[in-house]
């Protein structure tokens, strides 16, 4: 089985008008077997960028860590905040570090820049960076959430509509899925805030 | 899984069919009649099981009609060990045979694993799902159960397995088969009872 199918999960982040979202299963996994129901995969950088992980759990977790520390060290030295894409071209350089010996992870970076620009993002396992328009889709469920995106995804819309075009391509993407799924969180990134809900789906 | 219970036999299964991780039906019925009374639940490589059953239902309506009444479960899983036995090295088929017959006049279960075994028991369990319920199994099992009693322990147990089992999930089907005939129950997704969920 492939290494970056042993845990399961899947990401998806869209663009929105002045808004963007960024949802992950919550499943963390042994191959078939399911270990816990609480696995953070998204995290947030400050309240304008987060960023998420599919792939190996315990390549996720280093590279949270090390990306947390890697943005602290930006923010004492350049006394402002990260921008998105500066953040994806770190992403994009860390990973290519370990050109032959990578980390097994695909990172989605999704965030709003200094004039409220939407951003969104994704990367493969070495670093190649790909600036989607739309959405960007990563895991185990990458192919069904690709079908889902596609159908449900329109230009400019609003903060409560993203949420549900975001959720519902989620949902039904890793219900197809037997790696991924387990619940969902969903996180709306807008100017004035981030919204996070945690969604119950089918828990098998 | 199946369970026997004195007049019949209660036989239940998730619904999910997958190739890889993809899952291709959520909504499978791996509940198959091989006679009027007598069941199998099918585990392992669903092509497999899908000709293997076919070929025993219609060694099942040629055992009817020339002995002139139902083959007896035991024969019937009899018939199943031979096939399983005899193609062990391409066959992928873990297969529970279940049903009831005049002659024991009551339930019977039997279990046929990988390598063509097979073993009377009691209630059986198999897939991949079942390595997770063993001990829920063995710990809520008891002797002289009611029907209403098999239903809950099989649709506890199929729960507990598709919250944990990556490859099980969907919906519980049940088949409850006694001398009368055979009840189907539907269990969809929304009406699992649910567990502890981490």
């Amino acid at each position: 089985m492939s290494i970056m199918a042993y845990n399961g999960a899947s990401i998806v982040a869209m663009k929105g008008k002045g808004c963007v979202a960024i949802a992950a299963d919550r499943r963390f996994g042994s191959q078939q077997l399911t270990i816990s129901t609480d696995f953070q995969k998204v995290f947030a950088i400050n309240d304008r960028l987060m960023y998420g992980m599919a792939g190996l759990g315990t390549d996720v977790q280093t590279l949270s860590e090390r990306f947390r520390m890697k943005t602290n060290l930006y923010k004492l030295r350049e006394e402002r905040d990260i921008e998105p894409k500066t953040f994806a071209h770190l992403v994009s350089s860390t990973l290519y570090e370990k050109r032959f010996g990578p980390y097994f992870i695909e990172p989605i970076v999704a965030g709003l820049d200094k004039n409220g620009e939407p951003f969104i993002c994704s990367a493969d396992l070495i670093g190649c960076l790909n600036f989607a328009k739309d959405f960007c889709v990563a895991g185990t469920a990458s192919q069904n959430l690709y079908g889902m995106c596609e159908t449900v995804w329109r230009e400019d819309l609003e903060p409560e509509e993203l949420f549900e075009a975001t959720s519902q391509a989620l949902l039904n993407a890793v219900d197809r899925d037997c790696l991924s799924g387990w619940g969902a969180v969903v996180h709306i990134i807008t100017a004035d805030r981030i919204i996070t809900r945690t969604l119950k789906g089918r828990m098998d | 899984m199946a369970v026997q219970f004195d007049g019949g036999v209660i036989i239940g299964a998730d619904s999910r069919t997958t190739t890889g991780s993809y899952i291709a039906n959520r909504v499978t019925d791996k509940l198959t009649m091989v006679h009027d009374r007598v069941y199998c639940c099918r585990s392992g490589s669903a092509a497999d099981t899908q000709a293997v059953a076919d070929i025993v239902h219609y060694y099942c309506q040629m055992f009817d009609v020339q002995n002139g009444e139902a083959p007896p479960v035991k024969v019937v899983a009899s018939m199943f060990q031979e096939i399983c036995y005899q193609n062990k090295d391409g066959l992928m088929a873990g297969i529970i045979v279940a049903g009831w017959d005049k002659k024991v006049g009551g339930g019977s279960v039997y279990n046929i694993s990988l390598g063509g075994s097979m073993n009377k028991q009691p209630f059986a369990i198999g897939g991949s799902g079942s390595t997770y319920i063993y001990g829920y199994c063995d710990a809520s099992y008891h002797e002289n159960m009611t029907v209403t009693e098999c239903i809950e322990f099989t649709k506890n147990a199929i729960a507990l397995a598709m919250s944990r089992d990556g490859s099980s999930g969907g919906c519980i089907r049940l088949a409850v088969i006694t001398e009368q005939g055979v009840q189907r129950i539907f269990v969809p997704g929304n009406e699992l009872p649910t567990f502890f969920e981490g």
